[in-house]
């Protein structure tokens, strides 16, 4: 009586243990591919990350490649940073992904690391993707163990920008270029001594606390002249590195010179320099015109970020990739849909430099860089940070998106002061630790 | 309950009134019921007042445009517009609004048509049929309604993933077909334990046996209990969020819950107006089903407390 | 439990057998019938409870097979300051949430069963959060009513407390969602209601002649009359929040935040299991859960011995 039901239960423990058991290889069912010929009727599942800016562009440019392919329907949805990458994990862990999606290097390693990620290497070699107007270090940017398991589709570096407006009702100036961390900590807590409300009656800000972005970090220890990461994908700086960054900003906290955060959380997706409240907010160069967008301006400036010892040590990366889920069933369309993203012209002139300047060169020409354009200073910003030299860009270990996130959670924490620096790099280490195995 | 017995703690002596006293009780009843009964329905209406604004508030939302709603205590819309509705239809990801829908009814009425089955022929073994066992059985039946479910869904998940089930609808109504729910054969378990045993006797006399019993004499009799069970199944199922949120990936197999919080996601965050139109629509079945049959849903709980 | 029937050609002199030898049929036909469950059981519950079991002791990422780490998962949990955090929230919920929800459901359940009048629409009325409360329509509606400038941060700017959403401020989204949980007391509500109806009236007016007040006639007549209802409900009720797994998603966007002020225990679970898929990890929090869930179960059975009364026979 019970004792059938007993091993019977046992039975079907053994049993899922044993299945758990049956390693992680993809038995993938989309491998058998569309062999069904071209013409055949498509639904191609595609996701990205960003604001309603972005998605108004994707959607042309998706109208547009319908247009010319009418078998092929493209299902397009997206989210925001965070919680795209939460997404797709769980289709992951279901081989569910999408047959064409945004891609991040900080997430590459894992997910091609796992077998996710579909080997775009035989379409590029037939020229179904045609890359011969790409720079072929950036394509290698997009290349792990000799997989090309995603392309980027365009590059970004580190910038300032600055609202004109904002700050002119508060009478401050910003620092000339060439300011330091503590010239910009400086004008932070001007702003905020000046005390002046928007038309909302909302205090306006210098800046949001920048520590809590991981890439700040990144960037100003390779100011500091220290690579991040080691040649064997570990961590190069430790708890002390992270509580002196943190610190930069303490005094600001302590002061409540800040933007602070409940407001900043309670705004999402938009924040306090896209509701005009900050004067200031360093980010992506390629950000200019999704924030152009949200805040409503035209005369959003762009600016050199803080220098370090030895300049700004700006380096260009690749700001995006596209890559395919590797259990798709229509690779060949999935394939057609990431060439015409990365190289149709008329796909540079509708993102502009809004997801970071095209690699294509065929796209990075049609892009409407007329004066006084969002495209034209984010391109000119780029010539500036070339000239005055950047060195090679820290690579993504395993698990950076994860660090990263969690960076942006401790962050979140030490803005609602329930955590000190000293705390948050003992967590985050203890976090990074895991992650980066 | 035995109505005639009195607890321990009650006071020690009980008296009968006389009629005197009774009488004077009385008089003192009627004139305190006129002040008693103003105290009731004021409370009665303010706490109604109170519970329903959360809800009536939603409603009247979905048919305001957004600006007018956040810090809006008042429930009437000025300009009162269809606007919001249009664009919860639209659909989200080129996934329209009735194929989420449907998934959803798919899924509840998948759900209702297991339980219904499943839960009855099981609680027909508990309540009629001896046979070794059977009590330990019932223990460890109940003993799963006291169960946190964190236990089992990960072994569920690695199992169906690796049986390539995730992103089909089968990992949510399978439990419903093999009377995971161990509270609808409960609530028919007690159902059945009140039905008079003659009827079964007369028909084994007959050389009935225990299928014919349950099919022709069990269900027909149990049908309040059924219907309860279904109502509660199909809202159950209609508000599931973790099962989907777990095993639901492709857009166009999304539940509502799950294309809500897609919509959510995907909305500039001050569209209020639009969420709460989506919000309203998802929930609109629950409320028929509410509004035409509380009756059966209100006593189905009742009755759950009523034997301990 | 039935008997089994004297064959009807036996002599008067020979009395009806009561055996507790099962006909053969019987067991056939009980097991037949039971089928559906004992698949269910084996193959949803316990055969997984064995499996989670062993997966506690191991580090299992879904796509390599399980490693055996013995005791680490459970001893990282307890220095996991998320964790721990997770166990407090979770913890100041269910303490707080569930006696004064089921404070509210006896309260209305006594003010309703004064009058007989209106009783079934206020019964409904009162039902409905319960039915709607736990959806993601509803948490998405909390979280509209509740963030700055918002209904709540209007009402109590007019009573007079500081301003300010209670959404984004890490001290007051427990509030928050400790109301949302008090909200749908309709069901224990109406289970009390029943309870209520079953209570004699004629041990309140004997009370009354007695001059008992009202203060007495609870604590010496409803309470104990009401306790198996009030055992049920609490039992229920407490088991219940430690599972609240929707509102405190959608609230949270998906984040337990803000500063993991609603990172509950099933919450937390999902975010290991299911999105960094550190499956050994999530098994091991679910089977302490389990234990201290079982550990409260089995309190609260030890303990009604003492105060829950039950009158006539037994169960």
């Amino acid at each position: 009586m019970k004792r059938p039901v007993l091993s019977a239960a046992a039975a079907a423990a053994a049993l899922t243990l044993g299945l758990a058991a049956c390693g992680g290889s993809s038995d993938a069912p989309g491998t058998t591919g569309s062999a069904a010929g071209d013409d055949a009727p498509v639904t191609l599942t595609f996701t990205w990350w960003g604001n309603d800016d972005r998605a108004e562009r994707y959607n042309q440019a998706i109208d547009l490649f319908e247009e010319q392919n009418p078998h092929i329907t493209i299902q397009g949805q997206f989210q925001d940073f965070s919680n795209y990458w939460t997404a797709r994990a769980t289709e992951a862990a279901g081989r569910s992904l999408p047959d064409v999606m945004q891609f991040d290097s900080a997430y590459l390693r894992e997910y091609a690391g796992n077998s996710h990620l579909l080997d775009l290497g035989p379409y590029v070699e037939s020229g179904a993707i045609d890359l011969a107007n790409f720079d072929e270090g950036l394509v290698a940017a997009g290349s792990l163990n000799d997989v090309q398991v995603a392309i980027p589709t365009s590059t970004n570096t580190l910038a300032m920008f600055v609202n004109p407006d904002v700050l002119a009702a508060t009478g401050v100036e910003f620092p000339d270029d060439g300011y330091t961390w503590e010239d910009l900590n400086r004008f932070v807590q001007d702003v905020s001594d000046a005390d002046v409300p928007t038309d909302d009656g909302y205090k306006i800000y210098g800046s949001g606390d920048y520590v809590a972005t991981f890439w700040f970090f990144l960037q100003h220890l390779v100011q500091q002249g220290t690579e991040p990461f080691t040649d064997d994908g570990g961590l190069n700086f430790d708890e002390d590195d992270v509580v002196d960054w943190l610190n930069l900003t303490a005094d600001l906290r302590a002061a409540d010179a800040v933007y602070p955060i409940a407001r900043a959380l309670a705004l999402a997706p938009l924040g306090g320099f896209t509701v005009n409240e900050v004067a200031s907010e360093q980010s992506w160069d390629n950000f200019l015109a999704g924030y152009s967008a949200d805040s409503g301006k035209d005369n959003l400036e762009i600016r050199p970020i803080p220098a370090g010892p030895d300049g700004t040590s700006n380096f260009f990366r690749p700001s995006m990739l596209l890559a395919s889920g590797a259990n798709t069933d229509h690779p060949e369309a999935a394939a057609r849909f990431i060439d015409f993203l990365l190289t149709d012209p008329e796909v540079g002139a509708i993102f502009g430099t809004s997801k970071g300047v095209p690699a294509d060169s065929g796209q990075r020409a049609a892009v409407d860089a007329e004066d006084g354009s969002v495209d034209a200073a984010v391109i000119a910003y780029e010539e500036l940070v070339a000239g005055t030299g950047t060195v090679a860009p820290p690579i993504p270990v395993k698990g950076f998106g994860t660090i990263e996130a969690t960076w942006k959670s401790l962050g979140e924490e030490l803005s609602y002061k329930t955590i000190t620096p000293e705390q948050f790099a003992q967590q985050w280490f203890a976090e990074a630790e895991l992650a980066v195995r | 309950m035995s109505p005639t017995s009195v607890p321990a703690n009650a006071p020690a002596k009980l008296h009968r009134p006389t009629v005197e006293q009774s009488a004077g009780l009385r008089r003192q009843a009627r004139s305190r019921s006129l002040g008693r009964s103003i105290v009731f329905h004021v409370a009665t209406v303010v706490l109604t007042v109170v519970i329903l604004y959360p809800a009536v508030w939603m409603l009247m939302s979905a048919f305001k445009p957004t600006h007018d709603i956040v810090g809006n205590v008042s429930l009437v819309p000025h300009d009162a517009s269809l606007a919001n509705f249009a664009k919860a239809l639209g659909g989200i990801g080129g996934v329209s609004f009735w194929t989420f829908f449907t998934n959803s009814l798919v899924l509840a009425v998948g759900s209702v048509v297991g339980i219904t089955i499943s839960c009855s022929v099981s609680a027909y073994a508990f309540a009629r049929i001896d046979f070794p066992g059977r009590n330990v059985f019932f223990v460890l039946m109940i003993g799963t309604l006291l169960l946190p479910f964190h236990v089992v869904i990960i072994p569920q998940y690695i199992v169906f993933n690796r049986l390539g089930l995730v992103d089909t609808f089968v990992p949510l109504l399978l439990g419903k077909f093999l009377a995971a729910e161990a509270f609808f054969v409960f609530l028919m378990v007690q159902f059945m334990r009140n039905l008079p045993r003659e009827l079964d006797e007369a028909a084994r006399i007959d050389g009935a046996g225990h299928v014919r019993i349950f099919a022709s004499i069990m269900l027909p009799l149990m049908k309040p209990a059924l219907v309860s069970s279904s109502i509660f199944a199909f809202i159950w199922s209609w508000n599931d969020f973790f099962g989907p949120l777990l095993y639901l990936k492709k857009p166009d197999l999304y539940s509502l819950p799950i294309a809500l919080r897609m919509f959510v996601d995907q909305t500039s965050v001050s569209d209020y107006g639009a969420q709460m139109a989506m919000a309203v629509l998802a929930l609109v079945p629950v409320m028929l089903f509410f509004f035409v049959f509380q009756r059966y849903l209100v006593e189905g709980v009742a009755t759950q407390g009523l034997k301990g | 439990m039935t008997l089994t029937a004297a064959p009807p050609t036996a002599g008067p002199s020979t009395p009806p057998v009561r055996t507790r030898r099962h006909k053969g049929s019987e067991v056939r036909a009980g097991y037949a019938f039971l089928t559906p469950w004992l698949l269910g059981f084996v193959l949803l519950t316990a055969g997984p409870m064995i499996a989670s079991l062993y997966l506690a002791f191991t580090d299992y990422n879904l796509f390599a097979p399980p490693q055996w780490v013995g005791l680490d998962n459970f001893r990282m949990l307890f220095q996991d300051p998320n964790y721990l955090k997770a166990w407090q929230v979770t913890g100041i919920y269910v303490l707080f949430g569930t006696p004064v929800k089921l404070a509210s459901a006896l309260a209305v359940a006594m003010l309703l069963n004064a009058r007989h009048r209106g009783q079934g629409f206020y019964r409904s009325a009162f039902y409905l959060p319960s039915l709607v409360g736990a959806s993601v329509s509803i948490a998405i509606v909390w979280k509209a009513m509740f963030i700055d400038n918002g209904i709540v941060d209007r009402m109590q700017q007019a009573v007079g407390i500081e301003g300010g959403g209670w959404v984004g401020d890490p001290s007051r989204t427990m509030p928050m969602l400790v109301l949302l949980t008090v909200w749908q007391f309709g069901a224990p509500m109406v289970i009390f209601l029943a309870g209520l109806k079953q209570v004699p009236l004629e041990l309140y007016e004997a009370a009354s002649v007695d001059g008992a007040g009202p203060v007495r006639k609870f604590w010496r007549i409803t309470l104990p009359m009401l306790s198996p209802v009030l055992f049920f409900n609490l039992l229920l009720e407490t088991i219940h929040a430690f599972q609240i797994f929707a509102s405190a998603f959608i609230i949270s966007n998906g984040t337990g935040g803000p500063a993991r002020s609603t990172l509950f225990y099933t919450l937390y679970l999902y975010f290991r299991g299911f999105q960094d898929f550190r499956m050994g990890y999530a098994s091991a929090m679910a089977w302490v859960l389990v234990l201290v869930v079982g550990g409260i179960t089995a309190f609260f059975f030890r303990s009604s011995r003492l105060w829950v009364h039950y009158s006539g026979e037994g169960k």
